[in-house]
């Protein structure tokens, strides 16, 4: 793994190579260059990780022209490819070395080592919602004990708004939990459930599963099986599976027609007009 | 190009998360949680996930100033010290050491509060040292 | 804090009271969460409702300043039930006794007519602490910045020995920080009486160590706290303020008081990241380096000493405050030639021999190590007391119950309390400055329950005139029904709307100088 980021280095293949290495003990996302390669010795692959993919989308906006590389796993190329479906990064710009390992029904390996689901509580257990449940054991609940969960859940939110920091598809300048209009400003927790449920909206065509938000979470609120949700009506209605190829784009969803007896939108617009 | 990542504390309220400042050319450009610090186990409050706001902010004091008539006018970093030496040293030298106090901070570093209240005690001569702990 | 965070996970109740905490400290409240998922019962006591007290066993609203008669009465509950470490009261304490004889009188229906706490609560509260050992008490502000602060913080201890809950994992006394570097501030020696490591000035020995390794003579007497540097400023026997890193224009209890003080002095030099309000009034400006433009240590509530490292150079031409220190010493004659932060470190823990002796850099790393750490084998302390206590045994303080320097009374009908708001920190010097914490709150305002807003006859964001015998305000109301009738809650961080205009610079506590900030009598009305 190490020759290959040197060989990729010296020869221009990538600018930057987005890695780890170890700092007293921790591992520490590094960007590691042409100019220190003895660094690279230092690299490691784990046991921590953090959203490369996200590092690399802001070292592109400061440097278009940069050519990237990156140590992958499963949800770094899903990632990957729904950033270049929403013309974040340009096909080609970063260069992946995988290392496998992935636990979401989005991708086809099993052995990540990151998301070991903490051991349940008797209080979550009996009030909260469990994330190492299957969504569709939470779903044989009935609705009204399924809401009071999620409730129980979203009162702990301390707002710090880590789920859409860290999210690698979280790139919009202007942010909708951020628009006074849709979510309330200045209050702990922020406002019940709308905060979660207007980010929730907003990962349809985005999530990719890669749990970073839930790691990130102070409150440990599930979030990973709240996009779940999202992920499956997205397959169930829309047959459109997120980040499972750089080329499927939500805006090619309805196809060339209106299949459901809808009215064109331009007909319902001009008609407004 | 330059990308790294550097392990520091939250200067916000006292519990002392562990952050990663995101550095970019020189420029600090985030803040994030260490994942494996024992104090925040990779998450962070809302202060923390935006701690390098304040340090880029525009509003930040570039150089030393000093007020006369009423207006603050910039100067070198020589001019400040020796000027505030000069005051300090005339105050002591007519007052008496105790007629300074000193504020120290629970925001600096520990290195720094060791030297301030040395300042204090050794170069002024009073131990008239406190700070905003109670406030 | 007696425990460390790891800790309060093990815990098997905590009883949070005088923080708010998720919105102060929210990666402490993360371990009360978990603790409480994990099956720990919590009992929170607050005059307002926080958002911790949704999630508790027992939440009750005390009226505010009523700490001490609440304590006593679970004390009196549990006494009275046998619930109490008899054995460890025994081996490990003394003067129980007099704690005993005081809280015969705090019986649940007395403690209810002072606090408003219903008697079968307070009796849920003592059986839910007692009951489910051990047990850990946080606290922030809201037990220390009262007139009976000290004797807050007594009682706290009395409860938590009551029951033998200091010095086991999962238990303890636990004041939560409120600033990143208190706890350092305090260890360094940043208090009157004190050099590094609280080894008295007055002390001959220490003194003399000391002198001699500083190579000067040093003042033994004890000098001012703040509290009493104002007073000092105003008779003219403080000429000249050195402020680093405060902004005590906003944080000092009473603004008009202080600005007179302030206004005295023949130099005020301030140094900051910013031009805070005390800056602003200053003869001289020193800009400093911020956290990411600096090395250093800062100690946190668990007694962390953890590093921070440099990650960019400082702005135009700020100077880390150990640099700036140093080169205005330099100016004094006395020469401080320090190559870095770490040499400083090295010359502050040869002389802190119990607390800080065993740390170095090296050692520290990223997870730094907890004090007491006195030498360099010694792995650090994650709680306080475990075999005995550091006086020998703990003592028990009998302690009656005193109001509130103020009352409401038919002038001031009003109980005002202050604190922080999830967003913001401190004074908002750093805060307000901040994109992201500016959207939460760019504003001051005030918290009033939605019935006293229907009888003053205003509504959400409708301005408000609030008066206390020190000044008045004119700010904009937040409906809050959280807050029980005829309580306000006034956010600390708006220097526009600042909370000590309201404030008294008078009601301190005897011992700690602290001030009462979370009581005071106002009035509320509609701003014509």
């Amino acid at each position: 793994m190490q020759d290959t980021v040197k060989t990729w280095l010296t020869e221009g293949t990538v600018d930057i190579f987005l890695g780890y290495k170890m700092v007293e003990g921790h591992p520490i996302p590094h960007g590691f260059s042409r100019n220190c390669l003895d660094e690279i010795d230092e690299m490691v692959t784990g046991p921590a990780r953090y959203s490369l993919e996200k590092f690399a989308t802001q070292l592109l906006q400061i440097h278009p022209e940069a050519k990237i590389g990156i140590l992958a796993r499963d949800c770094t190329q899903r990632a990957l490819n729904v950033l270049t479906i929403w013309q974040q990064i340009s096909p080609g710009q970063i260069k992946t070395l995988q290392v496998n390992c992935c636990p979401s029904p989005l991708g086809s390996n099993t052995d990540c080592s990151y998301l070991q689901p903490a051991e349940t509580g008797t209080y979550k257990a009996a009030h909260g919602v469990d994330g190492s449940q299957s969504l569709q054991t939470l779903e044989q609940m009935p609705e009204e004990e399924r809401f009071d969960r999620w409730m129980y859940e979203f009162q702990k939110c301390i707002k710090c708004y880590g789920c859409r920091n860290v999210c690698p598809m979280c790139f919009c300048r202007e942010c909708s939990l951020e628009n006074k209009d849709l979510v309330g400003n200045g209050h702990l927790p922020p406002d019940i459930p709308i905060f979660h449920l207007v980010r929730a909206v907003h990962m349809a065509g985005r999530c990719i599963d890669c749990g970073l938000c839930e790691e990130a979470c102070p409150a440990e609120i599930p979030l990973r099986m709240l996009y779940r949700k999202i992920n499956d009506m997205m397959g169930t209605l829309f047959d459109y599976h997120t980040g499972s190829s750089p080329d499927q784009s939500p805006f090619s969803l309805l196809g060339d027609k209106p299949s459901s007896g809808l009215p064109p939108m331009t007909a319902e617009l001009s008609k407004n007009k | 190009m330059e990308c790294k990542f550097v392990p520091s504390v939250c200067s916000y309220c006292g519990t002392g998360c562990g952050i990663l400042f995101q550095v970019v050319d020189g420029r600090l450009i985030g803040t994030l949680p260490m994942k494996t610090h024992p104090v925040n186990q990779g998450k962070l409050c809302i202060k923390g996930w935006n701690l390098h706001e304040h340090i880029n902010s525009e509003l930040r004091l570039k150089n030393p100033l000093i007020k006369t008539f009423g207006r603050f006018s910039r100067v070198n970093w020589d001019t400040a010290i020796r000027y505030t030496a000069d005051r300090l040293q005339k105050i002591i030298k007519k007052h008496g050491p105790d007629s300074v106090g000193v504020l120290v901070s629970a925001k600096a570093t520990n290195e720094e509060n060791y030297l301030a209240q040395k300042f204090a005690r050794a170069v002024i001569g009073t131990n008239n040292v406190d700070h905003c702990a109670r406030l | 804090m007696t425990n460390s965070y790891d800790d309060l996970e093990g815990a098997g109740c905590i009883f949070v009271i005088g923080s708010n905490t998720t919105a102060c400290h929210p990666l402490i409240a993360r371990r009360i969460y978990k603790a409480k998922e994990r099956g720990a019962k919590l009992i929170v006591a607050d005059p307002r409702g926080i958002q911790l007290s949704h999630m508790a066993n027992v939440s009750v609203n005390h009226r505010m300043g009523s700490d001490v008669a609440l304590l006593n009465g679970m004390m009196h509950v549990i006494c009275k039930n046998g619930w109490q470490a008899a054995d460890y009261i025994n081996s490990r304490t003394e003067n129980a006794e007099a704690l005993f004889a005081v809280l015969d009188a705090y019986t649940p229906e007395r403690v209810q007519a002072i606090t408003g706490v219903k008697a079968g609560d307070i009796e849920l509260m003592a059986e839910t602490y007692a009951q489910n050992s051990p047990a850990a008490l946080l606290y922030a502000m809201g037990i220390t910045q009262h007139t009976t602060g000290v004797d807050n913080v007594k009682s706290c201890c009395n409860l938590a020995m009551l029951c033998g809950n200091v010095g086991v994992a999962g238990g303890g006394v636990n004041p939560l920080r409120g600033q990143n570097n208190v706890q350092g501030a305090c260890d360094m020696g940043g208090l009157p009486n004190v050099f590094t490591g609280y080894q008295p000035v007055s002390d001959a020995d220490a003194n003399a160590k000391f002198s001699e390794a500083w190579g000067r003579p040093l003042p033994d007497k004890p000098g001012l706290t703040i509290s009493d540097m104002v007073p000092a400023m105003l008779d003219g026997k403080i000429k000249a303020l050195y402020v680093i890193g405060e902004n005590p224009k906003l944080s000092d209890p009473d603004w008009n008081h202080f600005n007179h003080a302030l206004n005295n002095l023949e130099l005020l030099v301030a140094q900051d990241l910013f031009l805070s309000e005390t800056a602003q009034v200053a003869d001289v400006v020193f800009p400093a380096a911020s956290v990411a433009e600096k090395n250093g240590t800062f100690t946190n509530s668990e007694r962390r000493c953890a590093r921070i490292n440099k990650a960019i150079e400082p702005v135009g031409n700020a100077l880390a405050d150990w640099r700036i220190i140093s080169r205005l010493a330099t100016a004094m004659d006395y020469p401080m030639n320090y190559g870095s932060a770490g040499e400083i470190f090295e010359e502050m823990r040869a002389l802190t021999p119990k607390s800080y002796a065993g740390m170095t850099y090296e050692r520290l790393g990223i997870n730094g190590l907890q004090w007491p750490c006195p030498d360099t084998e010694h792995p650090g302390t994650p709680y306080l007391h475990s075999e005995q206590f550091a006086r020998g045994k703990g003592k028990f303080h009998a302690i009656e119950y005193q109001d509130p320097a103020e009352m409401p009374d038919a002038d001031y009908p009003y109980f005002l309390t202050t604190g922080r708001v999830f967003a913001h920190y401190h004074t908002g010097t750093m805060t307000r400055v901040s994109k992201h914490l500016d959207h939460e709150a760019p504003f001051g305002y005030v918290d009033i329950n939605p019935l006293d807003a229907r009888n003053i006859k205003v509504g959400e964001g409708d301005p408000v005139v609030l008066s206390s015998r020190r000044g008045e305000m004119e700010v904009a109301v937040r409906l809050n029904e959280k807050l029980p009738p005829g309580s306000l809650f006034l956010p600390i961080h708006f220097g526009e709307s600042a909370a000590n205009l309201l404030t008294s610079s008078e009601a301190l506590d005897p011992l700690a100088k602290i001030p009462e900030f979370k009581v005071s009598a106002v009035q509320v009305c509609r701003a014509s």
